[in-house]
């Protein structure tokens, strides 16, 4: 079915409601009264739409008597007692232009009309409880409701009218006279708003600022004393272009701003909730969003890889990565086969994800029911789903096609080996289980032991219940395991977090906190290994499982090596995957309760045949009996920005892979020159990243409950500029990074401007903002010289206290210890969803399990206490005084210079060098009594001096102007 | 319009500190005019807290998130403190009696008994559920409401006219971690702002020097699902819970390692920052973030002093340690948890969260009784039973109990089949849940379960309805109080909540009015 067939469909249930409604006798036409209880239906279903709680058009409200007395634009809607001199019967019926409702909504029936008339002409009675029911929501917007009561909203052209859905225009650059302000469009733009409002902008910044500027924010790194002194003293007029220019080169660019683009796609090395198992390839998906952003790949592209770079006609290993997109969202990963309404709250989250994040629509919304602001239909919800629904989680293996497929042919070669000798082992330890179970049972209460020894047949349905307890682990062995077998070849990771962190001995494993805390219960914590079964088997038998083992162990060790993979995506049909963890289907079998399956394996092989599940309309997984009994929705684009024509699946062009070619569709549309939102939300954001609030001050809502654009014609433009520009983000960020509005100063002050606009929307002063958590613990370590600069590759574990990990066990984490292994940049540290690092968590660290629109920053004092007092923070200190007298051995007042420049990237005025060697000579006599009486620190003698200087250094980490940008 | 329909991205007013208050009443004043304001409130090179008296209240402080906010309407009660289980308290061997389970022992609860069960198979989370049992554990009625407590509470049983009980209360799901976030945050999934993080967003504080939202976790460690049940989620940060630790120093970082720095040499370091970051300031006038943050250096400081004398027990008398069960091993660590807790709200900290029960080795150290419902919460109950009593009994005596509400609840109750024949499985259909405090009527019994606990029959409560009436309480209203995130003014109660009647009595109507 195409997009307008499944429009029929809609249809066709809102014809269905309609009859029903017209199925009741037409009484209230004959009868003495008609009250409001009458005529409320008729205008609930034909006028709320848009004259109702949601929707004002022409300032007209028809839920109260009250309401349409006052009427809208064109005065009051109703005479009580004259339905002739009524506008609102006069535009239902025809006689007034234009004609309600508006096309292409359906005129009243004359059965309606009627009813209006006669309401009208008895004087339009109308009681409270009436009122009460109008309040109640029009149909497409109740919530839930099943799909024989929904009826689609029409979307109508005023909805397509919208500015954020009309293509963004090519506005001529206003002109200016100031030449410092006309040559670069962006300034024409923003000065012309400023003059608008009698706003007088800011004077430029001294270099100083800007080079410290433009490394934080280019690079999240501090620029050196000496490439601060090259960059004042350069005096070429292209100075500060050379600089922007070597940059945006560096290679540290693309770990700055990879980082915001994994706060858009939530990204996280952990997948939450109760397991928060480790994603184990999920740091190949970060590794390419830096090189991504480093390479300049342009952005329709990088979209088009992240959504389907599977489907491609020719993949590569980064477009293959690039969909780890959808794995790297917060998943239960356990028993997910036994709760079907995962899945819908996994498409719910890409859906999310890929419409507020690439595209600022709220598409999510409507997953219960039509969205309450913006034109977006439950139906369209569904749609989307379907758009979505083909892919299953996949794990690529990369790398050499060859070597890919021998690893994947030796490893079912040496499973299909070990299955009969597994079978041997359980067969020779099968008596010892039963024996075990016999001695077990003895201690068991008499019930059950009643339960057991009476025969099947004679049982009762409590002594089945009872008895199957304890009778259903004798064949399968361990019980915690069972079902935890995975279909290897096909999946590699999907079932598994490899490292078991409850049982394991590892530094931050809940292992050695089970012991500590057993001790603390005054009970010994049985050792590991030993909940395997107590039973014995004989010697000889022992023998025989021992050979058994070494056989497995032996053919295990010819697989090769593990290529490299990634936790991807492909099509394929979920309700045939293999059991994840805490999953107990018997491998082969799938939820009988989804009926027949067309498909026959869980990855289309080329030659198979391949159709994506059926979406059912208003399907959430949680009875799928009752799911699949609605009809199904066919895949679509959002109606309001939809043309009618687009296709909706795009197959790759290939004869070795299969797949429905919709996620191709989908992102080829999103990033299309003609999507009027895609180009515009990222030229937002890249706005928003630069100075700190959007154009549009929602970067991820450009609906109605979004706040409209502060320079809307200069977002046009810069949208368009960028489509113009290849989609290039490093294009734009020149732009923006070389305008004269990215440049001014922050310590301007003018009282009248502060008057006007006093949060500085009109950016007529550069804004100063805090540094994100992750940027504070990089710029740091880039102070005390100690930073790590190895790029990519798995993520580390920054030193933690012992008591953090100890308030949260799940899943993996490694306990570390400061050192220059734990000093990497922040975006490689592991991001843990359920516990993050207490220096980013009291920095507003951005919630990593939904897109982040904005994030927050807020002030308090655990900032202040980590920033005073982590040994993180201490101990960089130290390092920072150290390297002031290593570069600075001269004397205190060329140490006192060399930390300014270091940490602020300037020199310190006379008072302030005054005040600093005034300190330092203090805290030197102060400290001298302490240092005295203290034994060496960390092997090393510190000196007073030392001691004096690290104080002032970590005081220097502590300032507001090297923890914000100036 | 309702404050969902607003357009307003800004309108997160809760999170406004007093100088942007004036900025955007049009009052802007420069840097030095704010440096000025700081040293007058007398928080510029504050004097080092020492007692408590200096620890107690606002004054003087004049930027923090923590300062109080006027409540939507007048609160019956001004703090809260949540006693969470974790692991799932067993109803039907706590407070909610069953004698039908003993009739029905031995039997299939599908299909067998009328009207309970239905003919399905029931679901269970470990799969394999049992047929009905009887709990082994005594019942008997205690206090003039005659009030059902199991033998496991001797100690709770003598204040049941105190405590108002939901028998009813219901959930979404049968998973700790979902389940701890529903209760906790009002919502299933992960990324919720917990209810204590609304709540100091709401209120502020009564006390700025210390943190506004403070957790104490079991000792052996924390909770099923951490942090994230007292995270702040889209809120600013500065509104997630702060842990407190028993032992050493109660916050993290609160003080420098000794073999770093001193104390002593921070006051010389804070004072030197706090002149520099002033000359910073002077140089951006109308940047209120700066001042903010010259702020609370100087709370940072207060804190310091503040927090570990909010929880120093040993002021506290022998009799008052011993009410808390302080003197047997048994019950200590719970009992300095509720002792602690007291002393917070005594001190102004707006809401305070107990955990019982650490996931370290779950089925021993949570109350999360698969394998033997005896051996569990003999076990657990005890630890709790007396601290719990002791708590209450000291609110009531110090007359803290009308201004402070006490929630008690678990993430579930469990199953009325057995499990292994001895446990019990997980039971989201129902749990008990207590209130007492902030004027609520005790000796309540609100709602009821199915004959045999299986489901909530009457009066279904939802966490958005006990969320709701927990604001309620406190003089929030749960429409009203919002916070703009990604395209929408978002709630605790999202888009439900019913005010408990018997919860919030005769006052029920003051949304209506104010």
């Amino acid at each position: 079915m195409t997009r307008s067939e499944a429009g029929r469909l809609g249809l066709a249930l809102a014809l269905a409601f309609l009859s029903c409604v017209l199925a009741v006798p037409p009484l209230a036409a004959q009868a003495a009264e008609v009250t409001g209880k009458d005529v409320l239906p008729i205008l609930q279903k034909n006028c709320f739409q848009c004259h109702g709680a949601d929707l004002r058009m022409a300032n007209l409200d028809l839920r109260t008597p009250e309401a349409i007395l006052q009427g809208g634009d064109s005065g009051p809607a109703l005479v009580p007692g004259s339905a002739e001199e009524s506008l609102i019967y006069a535009r239902v019926s025809g006689q007034g232009q234009p004609q309600m409702p508006m096309a292409p909504l359906p005129a009243l029936s004359g059965h309606d009309i009627l009813v209006l008339k006669k309401w009208i002409d008895q004087g339009a009675s109308w009681n409270a409880a009436d009122s009460a029911r109008a309040d109640t929501q029009a149909p497409g917007d109740k919530a839930n409701a099943s799909y024989d009561e929904y009826v689609e909203r029409v979307i109508t052209d005023e909805m397509r009218q919208w500015w954020a859905f009309q293509k963004p225009v090519r506005h001529p650059t206003p002109k200016i006279a100031d030449s410092r302000w006309s040559a670069n469009p962006v300034d024409a733009f923003v000065r012309a708003a400023m003059d608008a409002k009698g706003l007088t902008p800011a004077p430029q910044a001294d270099r100083n600022t800007l080079i410290r500027r433009a490394y934080l924010d280019l690079t999240g790194l501090l620029p050196t004393p000496e490439q601060v002194d090259a960059f004042v003293n350069d005096a070429s007029p292209r100075a500060y272009e050379a600089l922007v220019e070597r940059l945006l080169a560096s290679d540290h660019y693309g770990e700055r701003w990879g980082r915001f683009w994994l706060d858009v796609v939530r990204y996280a090395d952990s997948s939450g909730f109760e397991h928060d198992r480790t994603l184990q390839t999920a740091w190949r998906y970060r590794d390419y969003v830096i090189k991504a952003l480093n390479e300049d790949k342009p952005y329709n592209q990088f979209l088009i890889e992240q959504i389907a770079g599977d489907e491609l006609d020719e993949p590569t290993d980064d477009s293959l990565i690039a969909t780890a997109y959808y794995r790297v969202g917060p998943r239960v990963r356990f028993r997910e086969k036994a709760n079907p309404h995962y899945r819908y709250d996994y498409m719910d989250d890409m859906i999310r994800t890929t419409f507020q994040g690439f595209m600022g629509m709220s598409v999510h919304c409507a997953r219960c029911h039509d969205h309450k602001f913006d034109p977006i239909t439950r139906m369209d919800y569904y749609r989307t789903v379907g758009m979505f629904y083909g892919h299953v989680s996949y794990d690529h293996l990369l790398g050499p096609k060859e070597e890919a497929q021998e690893w994947s042919r030796r490893k079912k070669e040496v499973l299909r080996a070990i299955a009969p000798l597994e079978k041997a082992i359980a067969e020779i330890e099968a008596p010892y289980k039963r024996q075990e179970f016999e001695e077990r049972l003895k201690r068991l209460p008499e019930d059950v032991q009643i339960a057991v020894r009476t025969p099947k047949e004679a049982r009762t349905r409590g002594q089945e219940l009872l008895a199957s307890q304890f009778e259903r682990n004798l064949d399968s062995g361990d019980e915690d395991a069972a079902g935890m077998g995975i279909d290897l070849g096909k999946i590699v990771f999907a079932a598994s977090d490899n490292v078991d962190y409850r049982t394991s001995a590892l530094p931050g494993g809940a292992l050695e906190f089970a012991k500590k805390s057993a001790a603390a219960n005054g009970r010994p914590l049985a050792p590991a290994g030993q909940r395997q079964g107590g039973f014995k088997p004989s010697p000889e038998d022992q023998q025989k499982i021992k050979a058994l083992r070494d056989q497995i162990a032996a053919l295990e060790e010819t697989v090769p090596e593990l290529p490299p993979a990634i936790e991807g995506v492909r099509d394929g049909d979920y309700r045939l995957a293999p059991n994840g963890p805490g999953d107990n289907l018997q491998p082969g079998q799938y939820d009988p309760a989804f009926g027949k399956i067309e498909n026959t394996s869980y990855v289309p092989e080329p030659g198979q045949k391949f159709v994506v599940p059926p979406v059912h309309f208003t399907a959430n997984g949680m009875v799928v009996e009752e799911d699949i009994k609605a009809p199904v929705v066919e895949p679509g684009f959002v109606t309001v920005l939809a043309k009618g024509d687009e296709a909706v699946a795009r197959p790759p062009d290939r004869d070795d892979y299969v797949s429905s070619g919709r996620r191709r569709a989908l992102a080829e549309w999103i990033a299309s020159d003609e999507n009027p939102l895609t180009a515009r939300v990222l030229v937002n954001r890249l706005w928003y990243w630069h100075f700190g609030k959007g154009i549009v001050a929602t970067p991820g809502n450009f609906g109605k409950m979004g706040v409209p654009p502060s320079h809307p014609e200069l977002l046009d433009w810069l949208a368009t500029e960028f489509i113009r520009q290849g989609w290039s983000i490093k294009q734009m960020q020149r732009l923006l990074m070389n305008s004269e509005t990215y440049k001014m100063a922050s310590s301007f002050y003018d009282a009248d401007n502060i008057e006007k606009d006093p949060t500085d929307t009109f950016l007529w002063r550069y804004p100063v903002r805090r540094l994100e958590g992750e940027t504070i613990r990089d710029v740091i370590l880039s102070a005390s010289g100690q930073i790590n600069l190895e790029a990519g590759g798995e993520a580390f574990y920054p030193a933690i206290p012992d008591s953090v990990r100890e308030g949260y066990q799940a899943g993996r984490w490694i306990l570390t210890k400061e050192g220059p292994e734990t000093w990497r940049r922040s975006i490689y540290s592991y991001w843990k969803r359920g516990m993050k690092l207490p220096m980013f968590e009291v920095h507003d660290q951005p919630d990593p399990n939904v897109t982040t629109e904005k994030r927050n920053i807020s002030t308090v004092s655990t900032q202040a206490l980590t920033l005073l007092n982590s040994e993180f923070t201490l101990l960089q200190a130290r390092h920072l005084a150290d390297r002031v007298v290593r570069e600075a051995p001269a004397d205190l007042s060329a140490q006192v210079k060399r930390l300014y420049r270091i940490t602020i990237s300037r020199a310190p005025s006379e008072r302030e060098l005054a005040f600093a060697l005034k300190f330092l000579n203090e805290e030197r006599e102060l400290l001298a009594i302490r240092i005295s009486a203290s034994d060496a620190v960390d092997g090393v003698e510190r000196n007073a001096a030392q001691a004096a200087l690290t104080n002032f250094a970590h005081v220097m980490l502590n300032t507001n102007e090297f923890l914000y940008f100036n | 319009m309702t404050p969902l329909c607003e357009n307003n991205a800004g309108n997160n007013q809760r999170y406004i500190s007093r100088r942007d208050f004036w900025f955007k009443a049009g009052m802007g004043i420069g840097g030095v005019a704010l440096v000025d304001l700081l040293a007058r409130d007398g928080l510029l090179a504050a004097e080092p807290a020492s007692g408590p008296g200096s620890c107690l209240g606002s004054a003087g402080i004049t930027d923090s998130p923590y300062l109080p906010k006027p409540p939507h309407f007048k609160p019956r009660a001004k703090s809260v403190i949540h006693l969470f289980m974790s692991g799932g308290v067993s109803h039907i061997d706590t407070f909610d009696y069953k004698p039908a389970l003993e009739k029905y022992h031995g039997v299939a609860l599908a299909g067998g008994i009328a009207g309970v069960g239905g003919d399905g198979e029931i679901i269970v989370r470990q799969g394999y559920p049992g047929p009905l049992m009887k709990s082994p554990f005594k019942f008997k009625q205690h206090g003039q409401s005659g009030s059902w407590v199991s033998e496991l509470f001797p100690h709770m049983s003598t204040i049941v006219d105190d405590l108002a009980f939901i028998h009813s209360a219901t959930g979404k799901s049968n998973d700790h971690v979902l389940s701890h976030y529903e209760w906790n945050t009002g919502m299933i999934l992960m990324g919720f702002p917990s209810v204590g993080a609304w709540v100091t967003y709401g209120l502020g504080s009564e006390n700025g020097n210390l943190p506004a939202y403070v957790v104490l976790y079991d000792h052996r460690g924390g909770p099923f699902s951490g942090p994230t049940n007292w995270h702040a989620g889209f809120l600013p940060a500065a509104y997630q819970g702060t842990v407190f630790r028993p032992v050493g120093d109660p916050i993290l970082d609160l003080k420098p390692d000794a073999q770093y720095s001193s104390v002593e040499e921070e006051r010389r370091k804070l004072d030197a920052l706090a002149s520099i970051n002033q000359n910073h300031a002077e140089k951006h006038p109308g940047v209120s973030d700066l001042s903010a943050r010259i702020s609370s250096y100087e709370l940072a400081y207060r804190m310091q002093g503040c927090a570990p004398e909010a929880i120093d027990i040993s002021q506290e008398s022998e009799e008052t340690k011993q009410l808390y069960g302080l003197n047997d091993r048994v019950t200590a660590p719970f009992g300095r948890q509720c002792l602690m807790a007291r002393r917070l709200v005594e001190r102004g900290v707006r809401f305070v969260q107990l955990y019982s029960g650490a996931i370290v080795n779950q089925n021993v150290d949570t109350w999360d009784a698969h394998g033997n419902i005896m051996e569990n919460h003999t076990m657990h109950a005890a630890e709790v039973d007396k601290p719990i009593t002791g708590l209450i009994t000291d609110l009531k005596r110090r007359g803290l109990i009308d201004e402070t509400v006490v929630l008690w609840q678990s993430e579930f109750g469990r199953m009325p089949v057995s499990q292994r024949a001895l446990g019990r499985d997980h039971n989201p259909g129902a749990q008990t849940v207590w209130m007492c405090g902030g004027g609520i009527q005790g000796g309540q019994h609100i709602g009821a379960s199915d004959e045999v606990g299986y489901q909530a029959a009457e009066q279904i409560i939802w966490n958005h309805d006990i969320h709701a009436s927990l604001l309620h309480l406190l003089g929030l209203d749960h429409k009203r109080l919002t916070y703009y995130f990604n395209g929408r003014n978002m709630r605790l109660t999202d888009v439900h909540g019913e005010l408990i009647p018997q919860i919030v009595g005769a006052t029920g109507k003051e949304t209506a009015t104010a």
